[in-house]
């Protein structure tokens, strides 16, 4: 049954990649020259050519957004389109809103261990504070160091004790190294001895009105926080981000008022791609409240640059210790509710038999009946309803790439001071990250690195490399003749190889482009056999690839809950 | 409700959705197929690079560019933000009833703040059966640092059908008179939480005058009860009501609580100026929420005793009696249904968690009344079982739907509390 189906997608995707494939044909054919590649594909970095000054700040209604993602986005019908961000080896390029590091080029244990951090650390010797803390999970304030440097400071709550505050710190650094901007981060000790209030802070009351930030203030957010035996509290100060803030990106559509912001939002690759890594990390607060844009001069120009901000709500930290259904259902889902509903609640919800080994300074975080594609954050994203196989196969490379030393020097970065506990948190992780290596760069051809040079073309199998699934019994390799300018096709020949080089045919042009379409028979993963199309320029006596697609540009059928079971 | 406002909220998001979509911005480019620089070529021309056919989208973008522009949903919830957020919400909905036994009850309130925690709560309540309410309360919420709360109350009440089917529990249905009453009150109440951990110490002082009248509604009280034989038919008792309660209470929230409990105990003194109608009372409560399957059930338990007691051979008037029925106690039963010196009540329930806002619950009843404290055990209990839903926040149950059946009657609820 499950072979059926898959042969079943195969042949599906096939016959789309076909039908892509004339299409785009004919529309080259009937209406423009425009060439398919240009001298500079693929490009590294996605330009950012206007000046973004005018992009001013605007704060989404928290409810609203809560609102939408339960009853507008969650019913929300994936488009199937490729993301729209990629450059034309199917890569994500740098931009205001990633940069390629870990899976793209190795990241040192010092890197990872420093990771977006470059400033100095906040001096802790004296706090002086200047308002509350506005949003998230956990107690807070905004303060001034002994340096007068402002930082975001938040607590570990009481049965979270060093959980909340190492989640920061750790998930920062996993998320800078998968390319995300990063807020600066550190561990640090909050006295409330050395503590002055300026007099010019102040704080919201419930009538609406500011009035002067009052000792009891303090006190009150101090009484829900985890204490240190000598009266000190171990936080995490974040540092105030450079520019002038904008608020919150959406995950749909495009700022109207950054004329550098071209894809919509959804279609953004590294957007999508957080169900992946969210998924992995236990990202369950994926709201627009918990991104931040800032417009900014670099070399020059004013820019916007976009933040994935307060990713603390990771490796089982919610804001309260009994809320058990995290990772498991939105906030709000009909089906589980009926079903509890008619069932009287005896129809059973994963999340009511999952075994957690809780330890205070992890949460609820498990790596044993972990399942990706199960994976729920507290709303829906727009950008995480499209995502599509090829994009959870490119997110999957990126976790993948985290060696267990990579992880357990993150963990490091925590200072969880239960050894245990920051042993079970690493295990978890390596077990998540296998997890997800198994489904997703299993779930379609994992052809990657295609190479032509003399000896023919060579590539890797990222799902063999990586050990989760066996060589296939071969490669089949279909070359043809590729013009540039209109798109057509001519076939050479085909050639096969139970290796992962495989020899190019003899009447190999000797310039232009040629396009080569790539399968593996493999009787555990029919998906496969759909071919990736990689095309070849002749650039100074050696072929340089310059396109690669792994799915059809409209790949439906192939969302990734279709692959539901295959685990 | 709080789902129900959802719903409504999600309604119009949908609408708003359809007619105004996410992307102010249409998409403008592929980078992967179409586009086109940052020495953008002339206008026409095709661009001869991938980053010249890119910026050449960007500088198209430019003379589009504006400020986003919330759609009418999002407008709405900005609005309602703002009022939030802002301490501006005045007017809300009321929905306690003048007395229960009430019925359907519509009203609302104006909170106005006098300083950054502290207010004022005017409000009304109007029900079918013509039940009025107006009071006014200062309530301060962060006093002696946060340990304390006080709340000072003033006003006026009318209830115009009180049921009263004579003492004991084993009285007919059959048997219902009516009274009426007005009272005006004036009290304050000090809630403390001195360690600011489950030990709940709370005190207060009520000045009250109860009156009670003939019912409009047969039949009336007096055209079945005389003064002799009913203790305050008729009577118009003012009273300084002082009481004290010592508890512990780890729930979440009274309004709303999976876990957790409330043991606590209350002295009440009732004490009138003409030393006719004074009397104490006694009032003994146990609430535990025992969670199962990580809070998707809870089996929650209420028991409550009320034990009236004689003072300096004053009587205690039938209407100040402890008593039993309706939607908080005996839920099966009309309210007021039984009356005497003491009371037993007896609640479980199984609570059903079928999302963050919604539950349902099975619930057994059973109680009765006694002339005599060491009656109350737990021979010839009156009791009833139902099935509920509940719309409910983290903290409070602003909607609770109920039907129960006893060997009398089938009643429905419907209350802006939680049961217990």
């Amino acid at each position: 049954m499950l072979m059926s189906t898959l042969s079943s997608r195969a042949r599906r995707a096939g016959v789309l990649l076909l039908s892509a494939s004339a299409i785009a044909v004919f529309a080259t054919t009937v209406s423009t020259q425009k060439p398919r590649f240009y001298p500079d594909d693929p490009i590294a970095r996605e330009p950012e050519s206007q000046d973004a000054s005018k992009a001013a700040a605007y704060d989404e209604s928290q409810m609203y957004e809560l609102v939408r993602n339960l009853f507008v986005t969650s019913k929300y019908k994936p488009s199937g389109l490729r993301a729209k961000n990629l450059n034309t080896i199917d890569e994500v390029p740098d931009s205001s809103w990633f940069t390629n590091r870990i899976g793209s080029k190795p990241i040192s244990a010092e890197e990872l261990s420093r990771g977006p951090n470059v400033g100095r650390p906040p001096d802790p010797s004296k706090w002086t504070l200047i308002r509350e803390k506005i949003g998230g999970a956990h107690p807070g304030f905004t303060a001034k160091d002994a340096t007068g440097e402002t930082w975001f400071i938040e607590f570990d709550p009481p049965y979270y004790r060093e959980a909340a505050t190492a989640a920061v710190v750790m998930a920062t650094k996993i998320f800078w190294a998968l390319g995300y901007n990063q807020v600066e981060s550190y561990i640090t000790t909050f006295d409330p001895k050395n503590t002055t209030i300026d007099p010019k802070a102040s704080v919201r009351r419930p009538n609406g009105k500011r009035t002067p930030f009052t000792r009891d203030d303090m006190n009150a957010v101090l009484e829900t926080a985890a204490r240190n035996p000598d009266g000190s509290y171990r936080v995490i100060a974040g540092r105030l981000l450079p520019g002038k803030i904008l608020g919150g990106y959406l995950y749909a559509g495009t700022r109207p008022d950054d004329p550098n912001d071209l894809v919509p939002h959804e279609h953004r690759r590294e957007l999508r791609a957080l169900r992946v890594f969210g998924a992995w990390t236990n990202l369950t607060d994926l709201k627009d409240a918990n991104s931040l844009d800032t417009l900014v001069t670099e070399n020059g120009k004013t820019l916007v640059k976009h933040y994935l901000q307060d990713v603390g709500s990771t490796f089982g930290m919610c804001n309260d210790l009994h809320e058990w259904d995290l990772s498991y259902e939105y906030f709000l889902e009909s089906g589980p509710s009926w079903k509890r509903f008619f069932t009287l609640g005896f129809g059973l919800s994963p999340w009511q038999t999952v075994d957690y080994k809780e330890y205070p300074a992890v949460g609820k975080y498990e790596g044993k009946v972990f399942d990706p594609r199960e994976w729920k954050p507290q709303t829906p994203t727009t950008a995480y309803m499209e995502l599509r196989d090829d994009d959870a196969f490119w997110a999957a490379q990126r976790v993948a790439a985290f060696t267990d030393d990579d992880i357990r020097t993150v963990v490091r970065t925590g200072q969880i001071g239960d050894e245990a506990a920051a042993k079970y948190l690493a295990d978890v992780l390596i077990q998540r990250r296998d997890t997800i290596k198994r489904i997703y760069l299993t779930g379609v051809n994992p052809i990657v690195n295609p190479r032509l040079e003399t000896g023919g073309l060579t590539f890797e199998n990222a799902a063999v490399a990586a050990g989760v699934a066996k060589e296939p019994t071969s490669y089949r390799a279909s070359w043809m003749r590729f013009d540039n300018n209109t798109g057509t096709t001519t076939p050479i020949s085909e050639t096969t190889s139970t290796s992962t080089t495989i020899a190019a045919p003899r009447d190999l042009p000797s310039s232009g482009f040629v396009a080569v379409d790539v399968a593996a028979d493999s009787a555990e993963h029919a998906s496969w056999k759909v071919p990736v199309r990689a095309y070849f320029r002749q650039d100074g006596g050696a072929w340089k690839l310059v396109g690669f697609e792994r799915l059809p540009e409209k790949a439906a059928g192939t969302n990734i809950e279709t692959a539901k079971g295959t685990r | 409700m709080f789902c129900a406002a959802l719903m409504m909220a999600a309604t119009s998001v949908a609408a708003a959705a359809q007619t105004a979509p996410p992307t102010p911005t249409p998409d403008k480019t592929d980078p992967a197929s179409s586009q086109p620089p940052a020495n953008p070529p002339p206008q026409g021309a095709p661009p001869e690079s991938r980053e010249a056919a890119i910026e050449q989208k960007q500088a198209e973008k430019v003379p589009e560019l504006h400020p986003y522009i919330p759609n009418k949903a999002e407008q709405i919830f900005n609005y309602a933000d703002t009022i939030l957020q802002g301490g501006q919400l005045r007017v809300h909905p009321f929905f306690n009833s003048a007395y229960s036994g009430g019925g359907f009850t519509l009203g609302a309130g104006y909170l106005a703040y006098l300083t950054g925690y502290n207010y004022i709560d005017t409000r009304g309540s109007w029900t079918f059966k013509n039940y009025k309410r107006i009071e006014t309360e200062f309530v301060a919420p962060r006093l002696f640092d946060r340990r304390g709360k006080l709340s000072v109350l003033g006003g006026w009440r009318e209830a115009t059908q009180v049921g009263f089917y004579g003492l004991g529990t084993n009285t007919s249905k059959d048997a219902r008179t009516n009274y009426l009453f007005q009272q005006p009150y004036a009290s304050a109440l000090l809630t403390l939480f001195p360690t600011r951990g489950v030990l709940m110490l709370q005190g207060g002082a009520e000045l009250s005058q109860w009156t009670q009248k003939p019912s409009d509604t047969a039949p009336s009280v007096e055209t079945v009860f005389t003064p002799g034989t009913l203790p305050g038919l008729g009577a118009k008792v003012t009273y300084l009501h002082t009481q004290g309660t010592v508890g512990i209470d780890w729930r979440t929230s009274p309004g709303y609580s999976r876990r957790g409990g409330f043991y606590g105990v209350t002295f009440h003194d009732y004490h009138d100026g003409d030393d006719q109608f004074g009397f104490q009372m006694l009032s003994y409560e146990a609430i535990q929420h025992v969670p199962i399957l990580r809070e998707a059930w809870v089996l929650s338990f209420h028991a409550r005793v009320e034990t009236a007691m004689e003072k300096n051979n004053q009587q205690t008037p039938f209407f100040m009696l402890p008593a039993l029925g309706g939607g908080s106690s005996l839920r099966g039963y009309t309210s007021w249904r039984f009356r005497d010196q003491n009371s037993l009540l007896l609640q479980a329930e199984w609570r059903i968690m079928v999302n963050r806002y919604f539950d349902t619950a099975f619930f057994y009843d059973a109680g009765k009344v006694a002339a005599r404290a060491s009656d109350l055990d737990l021979n010839g209990l009156k009791d009833n079982f139902g099935f509920g839903v509940r719309f409910h926040g983290p903290f409070s149950t602003p909607l609770r739907v109920e039907i129960a059946r006893s060997h009398e009657a089938t009643s429905f609820i419907f209350s802006s509390s939680a049961a217990f």
